[in-house]
């Protein structure tokens, strides 16, 4: 066991990666910030909108269209990788709606046909050209975030040096989604609390539910390389469900969401450092941790504060044993 | 919609096709590169290597296909998929039991993370105010990265690199040893036996849990043994499908099975069909190349028989859909241009004659050429026959009856609705143009004994009676039947 | 929270104990109270409404009176023995839109559900179920369609299947939720005809309702509701302006809704 977990050497896993691993891990925690934020702040409309396992579905698969993508144009260039990925998201939403409205399969079951079935034509063309696609099996599942300060040549803006090219990618990616949400605050708003009113505004309710599906592909797709298809999820709904938590004001809830980014990409680097493994697994499990954190000290709903008012009221003799608990009408 | 549909469906062939052609050659070591030859020696089992994977994939495609069902009708086809990605941390914690890949000590890991997965899910919802899917996404995700991060961990150690436990993601069906298989069919038969025994308690749940648990039975208990089975067909579809793709071997199998019939225990008997069908044909395909992995082939297979099942089931088919939509319009279609034909003869008040196609056309407000169409169309169901090289309709007996039947119904429905609604006579046409092609029999024996068996419509003009219909076409063929257009 | 008027006014004439007691009954949701302090003694062999406001907890009450909710406080009681034991004697008829009608069952395995209850654990439905399941179908009129797929039914065929399922469940307390929503006129006289002849058995049913003026013409005791028992007796006693007033709170539409109501019945 003693080399499963190794030792917790405080210099090696807490002061290095900020003081002379800087140059490496710097990389990788801004990496992980910027996707766990764009991420995040897509994440918290999809689950305003019930969509959040749409979300799952589009990081699956977003892997079809990236790989044909990059086999059509022969070019991982980054313009081809959204444009595969767009059309891969658009797809999928099209595919779930298809199969939900013209047969009786209802939608849980249609997400997942269609975002298996996708993903799983990805696996085999990754499998079939993994040498020519330079993306293997596991990094499809995972990403590779640790492989970020090796991403060369650094972009630079005159002498000043932006970082690889990846993360400034991610970075324009992130401030572009958080620019857009700011500028359409008031319709995406409206258009997820409730459509009718929306379409009583004149919102086209239609365009925004596939502006906000092709953000989301968009976004996806450049968080893709780094956290891979799964751990994307993660960062779609740990944020914002964290944020959701703590606060019931939607623009407190964004902050939230940041600091979660920044919180869970940090520890996540130090907790990887500490026992060897996936840095993004690291991140999202630390991001885990922060929602459980949440989930029993929240003000509001958390656990510990249900259990101090279940043992206020005084808790009267059940007639039955109870079961689940029904939607109350 | 179609494009997209024939675009994944051109894909799935590409893809299904590619390795038989690209890599025949470097699997069959006897030479032959016959694809029905190697099918044929794979499927009767000849080889003692691919016996197990076979065996094991058809146990896991029955059990996943049979458990399945219940998710799909039960609309937790997503609880299935959180399941199956919640086990890996189990998988890594039962490998590092004992450091090797001991099948007892795996499943039972994977089993109780998948478990503690469904029930961490209904703490959120029942604790917080985050919805299912939330919560679905949010155990599914960060179950996956603690599995990922033990997974890398064990990889760095030196005996886990050759461990094997990578196949757990993507699935090798090659990888099922006899131990494995074991294993398989103890589930299995339980599963089956299970399902046999509980048959009725499950069916009850599933459909009505408020009155399954108001008549005494324990939904609750009943749910989590669904789920502790889910979680054992999870696990045993883990080595050859993978963590990822085994919700697909849930969910798609048993979806394609729903659309086929309207009984449950036919629908568990297709979707272990189906299942066993996806299982076999998936380990078939990553035989046929040295790096392909199973898992993608089965979900592909078990994707290609929904695909036909939505688009061609005898019910709920899409195409079948299509096909009577169509039909119907083209019904509709010919029951007007009767309709105009029976309005043009009656506004000529004369004998019997053929009504020509430009006369069709005008009162149809269309060109003569559609008019030739739809005339054809009527001489192809022996509604009229024409004449003078196709310029002059006759209606046959049959067609007149139709055109008299509809213009009854249509002024029928207009005198019910300007008497009984007291909606205003102009306003009625638009919903009569509608109805009258809906009215049946019955109805509309109904609606003339409510209006008393009146012969003039609100506008002023005659309805068709019964005497009227029995009349004949206006067929030069049949002289003796051939008058009375316009005559009161 | 004013003074609960002549509730558990009627105590049960019979040597049986009351097919239903419940006894300070408070059920929450997510620390709301929903109902709170219900007392009732319902008597045997009456046909009883539910009235009250949306939100009033009517299918609540319902649902907590036959265990599916977990309780605050309070007990209730079904033919004077805790609810557990006499469960088979406790028939249901759910909302209509609490199930999925696409599910892949027949008309006769719904009906055959209610069969279910007496059977227990594992055991099979034997001829003799089928028949009486039969027979329940027939009551409602819709043997014709035992073997259609529940999707191929309307509203109110729908909800005789339902019914029917009640039927074949033999209970002697029945709780029924809006049964009449959403059907159909016929449909609506046919279930009238049948809880009366429910009633001349002896059985005791309880059903939410929603129309007003209805009620007073369906049942023979009403049960006014809002989060508290606002007044529970015989429907002349209990349907009066005041009381509905009381019941629905001071809002216009409903009391229009009252007055009207109230202008028939004078």
């Amino acid at each position: 066991m003693n080399t499963f977990i190794p030792p917790f050497d405080f210099h090696r896993v807490i002061v290095s990666p900020w003081t002379a691993d800087l140059a490496s891990y710097g990389w990788i925690m801004l990496m992980g910030f910027f996707v766990a934020t764009a991420c995040g702040l897509v994440g918290n409309y999809l689950m305003l909108r019930r969509m959040a396992l749409v979300g799952d579905a589009i990081s699956h698969s977003v892997l079809p269209g990236l790989v044909i993508a990059y086999l059509l144009a022969g070019t991982r260039h980054s313009t081809v990788m959204f444009l595969g990925a767009l059309v891969a998201g658009v797809l999928t939403t099209v595919l779930i709606e298809v199969i939900h409205k013209k047969s009786r399969v209802k939608q849980d079951a249609a997400i997942g046909i269609t975002f298996s079935s996708l993903f799983a034509i990805g696996v085999i063309l990754v499998s079939q050209f993994a040498s020519k696609i330079d993306l293997d099996q596991e990094c499809v599942l995972y990403g590779e975030i640790g492989s970020i300060p090796l991403d060369m040549p650094y972009v630079q803006l005159g002498s000043l040096v932006l970082g690889p090219p990846t993360l400034v990618r991610m970075a324009v990616v992130a401030l572009i989604v958080a620019a857009l949400i700011l500028i359409f605050y008031k319709e995406l708003l409206v258009s997820s609390f409730d459509p009718g009113l929306a379409f009583a505004l004149g919102i086209n309710a239609t365009f925004v539910h596939y502006s906000l599906m092709s953000m989301l592909s968009v976004v996806v797709v450049s968080a893709f390389e780094s956290v891979g298809a799964i751990l994307v999820i993660a960062m779609l709904i740990l944020p914002g469900a964290t944020a959701s938590l703590l606060s019931r004001r939607l623009p407190v809830i964004f902050l939230f969401t940041v600091v979660h980014a920044a919180l869970s990409s940090v520890m996540g680097v130090h907790f990887a450092l500490w026992l060897d493994c996936s840095i993004a697994g690291a991140m999202v499990v630390m991001g885990t941790a922060l929602f459980v954190l949440a989930w029993i000290f929240s003000p509001t709903q958390g656990l510990l504060r249900r259990w101090f008012s279940r043992t206020q009221v005084e808790p009267g003799e059940t007639a039955l044993q109870h079961g689940e608990q029904r939607a109350v009408s | 919609m179609k494009p997209s549909w024939r675009i994944q469906f051109a894909l799935c062939a590409l893809i299904l096709a590619m390795p038989s052609a690209a890599n025949a050659a470097k699997i069959s070591e006897l030479g032959d590169t016959n694809l029905v030859t190697q099918a044929i020696r794979f499927f009767t089992f000849q080889d003692p290597a691919v016996r197990y994977a076979l065996l094991g994939s058809m146990l896991l495609g029955i059990t996943c296909g049979l458990l399945g069902s219940f998710i799909v009708v039960r609309k937790m086809a997503l609880v299935g998929d959180a399941l199956s990605h919640a086990v890996l941390p189990g998988v890594a914690i039962g490998f590092l039991w004992n450091m090797s890949k001991d099948p007892v000590a795996i499943f039972v890991g994977a089993t109780v993370a998948g478990l503690l997965g469904t029930v961490v899910v209904r703490l959120i919802t029942q604790t917080t105010h985050l919805k299912e899917d939330t919560a679905l996404g949010l155990v599914l995700a960060s179950f996956f990265a603690v599995g990922i991060c033990l997974l890398t961990m064990i990889q760095r150690m030196p005996t886990g690199n050759k461990s094997g436990i990578d196949k757990f993601l993507f699935g090798q069906a090659a990888s099922i040893g006899p131990a494995d298989l074991k294993l398989m069919a103890v589930v299995t038969l339980l599963s089956v036996v299970v399902i046999i025994v509980f048959y009725k308690e499950f069916l009850l749940t599933s459909f009505d849990s408020g009155f399954a648990r108001a008549a005494g039975f324990p939904a609750q208990l009943i749910h989590y043994a669904l789920m502790l089975l889910l979680a054992f067909a999870v696990v045993i579809a883990l080595q050859a499908v993978g963590v990822v793709l085994v919700s697909a071997m849930l969910i798609t199998p048993a979806a394609a099975a729903y659309l086929l019939t309207d009984r449950m225990s036919r629908m568990l008997w297709l979707a272990a069909l189906f299942g066993m069908m996806a299982g076999a044909l998936g380990a078939f395909c990553s035989f046929l190349g040295p790096n392909f992995p199973t898992g993608p082939f089965m979900v592909l297979s078990a994707s290609a028989v929904f695909a036909l099942a939505f688009l061609f089931a005898p019910r709920h088919g899409v195409a079948n859909r299509w096909w009577r939509q169509r039909s119907r319009a083209q019904r509709v279609q010919r029951e007007n241009t009767l309709k105009s034909i029976y309005h043009v003869l009656e506004a000529r008040e004369s004998k019997g004659e053929g009504v020509s196609l430009r006369e069709l056309a005008e009162r149809r407000r269309e060109t003569v050429e559609e008019a030739a169409r739809q005339a054809a169309d009527l001489h192809r169901h022996e509604l009229a026959t024409l004449h003078e090289e196709g310029n002059l309709i006759f209606l046959t007996p049959a067609g007149w009856q139709l055109a008299c039947a509809i213009v009854r119904n249509h002024r029928l429905w207009e005198l019910y609705l300007t008497n009984a609604a007291q909606i205003a006579a102009d306003h009625v046409h638009e919903d009569a143009e509608k109805i009258e092609h809906v009215l049946g029999d019955e109805v509309v024996r109904e609606l003339e004994r409510r209006l008393q068996y009146a012969t003039i419509d609100p506008h002023g003009r005659p309805i068709p009676g019964f005497a009227e219909m029995q009349r004949g076409g206006n067929s030069p063929d049949q002289p003796g039947e051939s008058i009375g257009y316009g005559k009161r | 929270m004013s003074t609960v008027e002549s509730s558990t006014s009627t105590k049960s004439a019979a040597s049986e104990p009351a097919p239903l007691e419940i006894h300070d009954l408070t059920v929450s949701y997510h620390n709301k109270p929903v109902l709170w302090g219900i007392d009732l003694v319902v008597p045997r062999g009456k046909l009883i409404g539910i009235i009250g406001p949306n939100g009033a907890g009517k299918s609540t009450l319902i649902k907590a009176a036959m265990g599916l909710l977990p309780l605050n406080s309070g007990w209730v009681k079904a033919f004077g023995e805790p609810l557990k034991q006499n469960l088979t004697r406790i028939g249901y008829v759910p909302q209509r839109e609490s199930v999925d009608w696409d599910f892949p069952v027949s008309v006769m395995d719904v009906v055959l559900m209610g069969r279910y209850g007496r059977l227990g654990l594992i055991k099979r439905p034997t001829k003799q179920d089928r028949d009486i399941a039969r027979e329940c179908l027939d009551k409602v009129k819709m043997l014709p369609y035992a073997n259609r797929q529940i999707s191929n039914l309307s509203g109110g065929q729908q909800q005789r299947v339902f019914l029917a399922r009640a039927l074949a469940q033999e209970s002697d307390l029945y709780f029924m939720d809006e049964p009449f929503a959403g059907v159909d006129a016929a449909t609506e006289a046919a279930i009238v005809t049948l809880l009366q002849e429910l009633k001349s058995k002896g059985k005791t049913l309880m059903v939410v309702h929603h129309d007003l003026p209805s009620a007073r013409e369906y049942f023979d005791m009403l049960l006014l509701l809002n989060m508290r028992v606002v007044a529970f007796g015989p429907t002349e006693q209990v349907f009066n302006a005041e009381l509905l007033q009381k019941t629905y709170g001071g809002r216009l539409t409903i009391l229009s809704e009252v007055a009207e109501a109230v202008r028939q019945k004078s």
